[in-house]
């Protein structure tokens, strides 16, 4: 009996005693943010005015996260860690802020990385969020309002590109006047997809670049069986192809696109097409869908996509595009940025163009989204100085002037892709090219604009005259070229992308408020039902599944996103 | 009382371990309040909705919840029986290699991949299985068609069972073994007078003596009947064989992970941990009334 009750004794303490330790570590976390809160901070701000790119009298720590890739420019020093990006020395000089990363993944790894921290409520102070993660967190009441620091803070520049779409992308991202998140919205036509294929190949078999969905298949079929890189060999195939079938690159939104249907923007969720009278429709379940997967299903049986991509990963499939196993790619204007450079530089002979993507009867509309803001910066409540963020947004942007030019360079250990917040100039693609071009066809050696932009335009300047002149002292020829084409070159990324704008060869994604509450909760389900039934039926299942699929998305929520999103689009006719 | 004077240090030995498990086993249990809670993260337990078995109701409504159950049941019974069988076989027939340095070897060769993570087998396996690999390689040499093994419903649940039981069969077998080592000899030399050959040894000496082992571990497996695997299958699969190869872990993952739908997650947990408590007790309270076999 006495033991019985020992043993209750135990348990019952080491319960509680948990339940102290659970509840003492939340304790913390509170006492931390409210007993470190800086009272000098308050006391400055009153003093002096706010200055954009001011220092702090005392060193500010922010944390934040960072899912990479590598560096792009092959000049930088080898084995450098993100959290030796030398844009934070010169951040720490010039305002007296210290980056700490609570933690950096691959990117591939930076959603699940990401939803965990969010699972565990562990949040850095900086955010970089996609829409979906935005709209949970604002639910939960977990940013920051922003709206003084940004009134207070930001650098004229950054004002001007916020402004530059008469201020609509800032006001998707405020609620009830507050400013919760600064959008990193970009020149929407930089998602027109092209259609990328190598030129030498086609020359070497005395073929035309294709204008249709038939004449791609002839090339394609040529590309696969009569030996385009003449090394005596059956090892190419025709047209590449992932597992995740609408995504950021090496997809197949185009060839979608091609016959007529819009099914997504690249992140796996349908998009929305107007039908006529002004209602929108789920691009993902509509008849011209069908008609493309079938095609690809006979593309499938005849070899024209390699038979296992659905194993394979982005990361491969830049393998089979540099090392010249594959000669047409779907995809946007910077491919020659990364990564058909790598294959130029390992096959001298290679040569890649762009084309308007191939059509059912001659070249075919992109889908274009209508705001492409795919990421937004936003604070976390919790974070002692929210206008720290802003600063380093400012820091950014100064960082393009001619005067940073010959220290910010790659070799120097600036890796510009790993900085967070990275806010660019929304038309910073636009003002290269014609900045570039006017600087080539006046044949002049320096480029003439002085402003934010000048590095920009400067490195794709250098690149331009270094490629055109054949001159590899800099940097290779890949990437003299990637720089070149992708942005500058006439009929390159950038100007074919110009031309399809021009000529109105794209049809609007016009849904573009923040993810609906049904999207929300069934978006990662129903994505799941796409995945799985469209592999299926390029991989062989009878084409009736995708009637099935049809069915199944609409009762799996589909119907009440239909709802939603058109209820949305009501409210936007109205305004 | 005077026994636990007489032995109080043993007891204050054990106390390490009790703590530990109540913190680290007993302690994350408060957390299954979520599988009954809209669950928001960053709100926390105490400020999180109750919905009573809301969540329960939306999981078993899922149109993949059969599927998955099934697949997770498939997966582990023929994991279960293969790594009682063939650890068995394997322990049975080194048992008979009088050569010490040579069982040695094939013990040691048997038990290394036991020690290599599914990051790294995995990979294996789909380099193995691929169709420019070695086992296509050697198909179309011998004249067949070349299988897509990775790709395929049905050979893809196969390879999951096959490589995992090749992974862990070292294990079991080690234990096996000294059991077998730990049979009375003199059984097997009184067999041998009355005219026993090995096989008659095999069945009526080394089986029934290291039955107790057996059954323990076919015990302590069935305890993990629904879990057919989680890192390896995550690691493998791929869209095409969800339809086979997605079980309840995978998919409480994706549920947990990309959907953020914690409470559906935490209520297929706790619906695991209940079916799973279940089987064990079965199981055990058979075990004691078939062979009077009791772990404590």
């Amino acid at each position: 009996m006495k033991n019985y009750k020992t043993m209750k004794m135990i348990l019952l303490l080491s319960l509680s005693a948990s339940a102290i330790t659970a509840c003492s570590s939340q304790g913390n976390d509170k006492g931390n943010t409210s007993t470190s809160k800086p009272s000098t901070e308050n006391n400055q701000t009153e003093i002096t005015p706010p200055d954009p790119f001011g220092k702090y009298a005392e060193p500010v720590t922010v944390t934040e996260v960072l899912g990479f890739n590598p560096p792009e420019d092959s000049r930088t020093p080898k084995g450098i860690t993100p959290d030796q990006n030398a844009y934070f020395k010169d951040l720490k000089e010039m305002m007296n802020i210290d980056v700490k990363y609570k933690w950096t993944v691959p990117s591939s790894q930076f959603e699940q990385k990401f939803s965990l921290a969010m699972a565990s409520g562990d949040l850095p102070d900086i955010l970089e969020l996609d829409p979906k993660n935005f709209e949970k967190l604002k639910k939960q009441d977990m940013l920051a309002d922003l709206t003084e620091a940004y009134e207070q803070y930001a650098s004229p520049t950054l004002k001007k590109y916020m402004e530059s779409d008469g201020g609509f992308a800032m006001k998707t991202y405020n609620a009830d006047g507050k400013q919760l998140a600064i959008p990193a919205f970009e020149d929407p036509f930089l998602s027109t997809q092209l259609l990328w294929i190598r030129k030498d190949w086609l020359d070497n078999l005395n073929l035309q670049a294709p204008t249709t969905i038939d004449e791609l298949e002839k090339v394609a079929e040529a590309f696969v069986k009569n030996d385009p890189d003449q090394n005596k060999q059956n090892d190419t195939y025709g047209i590449s192809l992932q597992k995740t079938l609408f995504f950021w690159g090496f997809d197949v939104r185009g060839l979608f696109n091609g016959f007529g249907a819009y099914p997504s923007i690249g992140d796996a969720q349908t998009a929305w097409i107007k039908n006529g009278e002004d209602k929108l429709i789920p691009g993902l379940i509509q008849p011209e869908v069908k008609t493309a997967l079938s095609k690809l299903q006979s593309w499938y049986q005849n070899g024209i996509l390699n038979k296992e991509f659905a194993l394979k990963d982005e990361n491969k499939a830049v393998e089979d595009l540099t090392s010249g196993k594959v000669g047409i790619s779907y995809g946007e204007w910077w491919y020659p940025n990364w990564p058909l450079n790598l294959n130029i530089d390992k096959d001298p002979k290679a040569e890649w163009i762009a084309v308007q993507i191939p059509g059912l009867d001659g070249p075919a509309k992109s889908l274009v989204p209508k705001i492409r803001a795919g990421k937004v910066f936003a604070v976390n409540k919790k974070a002692k100085n929210p206008e720290a963020a802003i600063k380093m947004i400012n820091f950014y942007i100064e960082m393009g002037n001619k005067q940073y030019l010959e220290k910010n360079k790659a070799e120097n250990g600036y890796v510009y892709n790993w900085f967070n917040p990275r806010i660019y100039n929304p038309a910073q693609i636009e003002t290269i090219y014609t900045e570039v071009n006017k600087a080539l066809d006046a044949k002049q050696t320096e480029i003439t604009l002085d402003d934010e932009n000048y590095k920009n335009v400067a490195d794709v300047f250098k690149a331009g005259t270094d490629f055109l002149a054949g001159n590899t002292k800099d940097a290779s020829k890949g990437v003299n070229w990637g720089q070149y084409y992708s942005r500058a070159a006439k009929d390159g990324g950038w100007g074919t992308t110009r031309k399809i704008k021009e000529s109105g060869a794209f049809v609007n994604n016009e849904f573009y408020g923040l993810p609906t509450k049904t999207q929300v909760e069934k978006g990662a389900q129903l994505d799941k039902l796409m995945q799985e039934s469209f592999t299926k039926i390029i991989m062989g299942a009878s084409i009736d599944e995708f009637d099935k699929f049809v069915a199944s998305w609409k009762s799996l929520g589909g119907d009440d996103i239909t709802a939603e999103v058109n209820a949305w689009y009501g409210e936007q006719a109205k305004n | 009382m005077r026994t636990l004077k007489k032995e109080y240090v043993l007891h204050l030995m054990l106390l390490p371990g009790v703590i530990a498990t109540l913190i680290y086993a007993y302690g994350p249990m408060a957390g299954l309040v979520m599988a009954f809670q809209q669950f928001e993260p960053l709100s926390g337990f105490f400020k999180s909705e109750f919905v009573g078995f809301d969540n329960f109701r939306y999981v078993f409504a899922l149109p993949d919840f059969g599927q998955v159950l099934w697949n997770t049941i498939i997966i582990a019974i023929f994991k279960m029986i293969l790594f009682l069988l063939v650890p068995l076989i394997l322990a049975l027939l080194l048992n008979e290699v009088t050569r010490k340095w040579f069982s040695g070897f094939i013990q040691s060769a048997i038990f290394l991949p036991f020690f290599l993570s599914w990051t790294v087998l995995g990979g294996v396996v789909i380099e193995l299985f691929s169709l420019s690999g070695p086992v296509n390689g050697l198909l179309t040499e011998i004249g067949f068609q070349p299988i897509m093994f990775m790709l395929d419903n049905d050979w893809f649940r196969g390879i999951v069972i096959g490589s995992d039981v090749w992974k862990g069969m070292g294990y079991n077998m080690i234990v096996m073994l000294a059991a077998i080592v730990g049979i009375n000899a003199t059984l097997y030399e009184a067999a041998e007078v009355d005219g026993a050959g090995k096989w008659k040894q095999v069945m009526h000496i080394t089986l029934p003596g290291i039955s107790p082992i057996l059954i323990l571990l076919g015990v302590l497996s069935l305890g993990g009947i629904l879990n057919a695997g989680f890192e390896q299958i995550l690691i493998m699969y791929n869209p095409t064989v969800y339809e086979g190869a997605d079980i309840i872990d995978t998919f409480v993952y994706r549920l947990g992970m990309f959907s953020q739908q914690f409470g559906p997650a935490a209520a297929i947990g706790l619906f695991k941990s209940v079916i799973s408590l279940g089987l064990v007790s079965i199981t055990y309270y058979a075990a004691y009334k078939l062979n009077n076999y009791r772990i404590f």
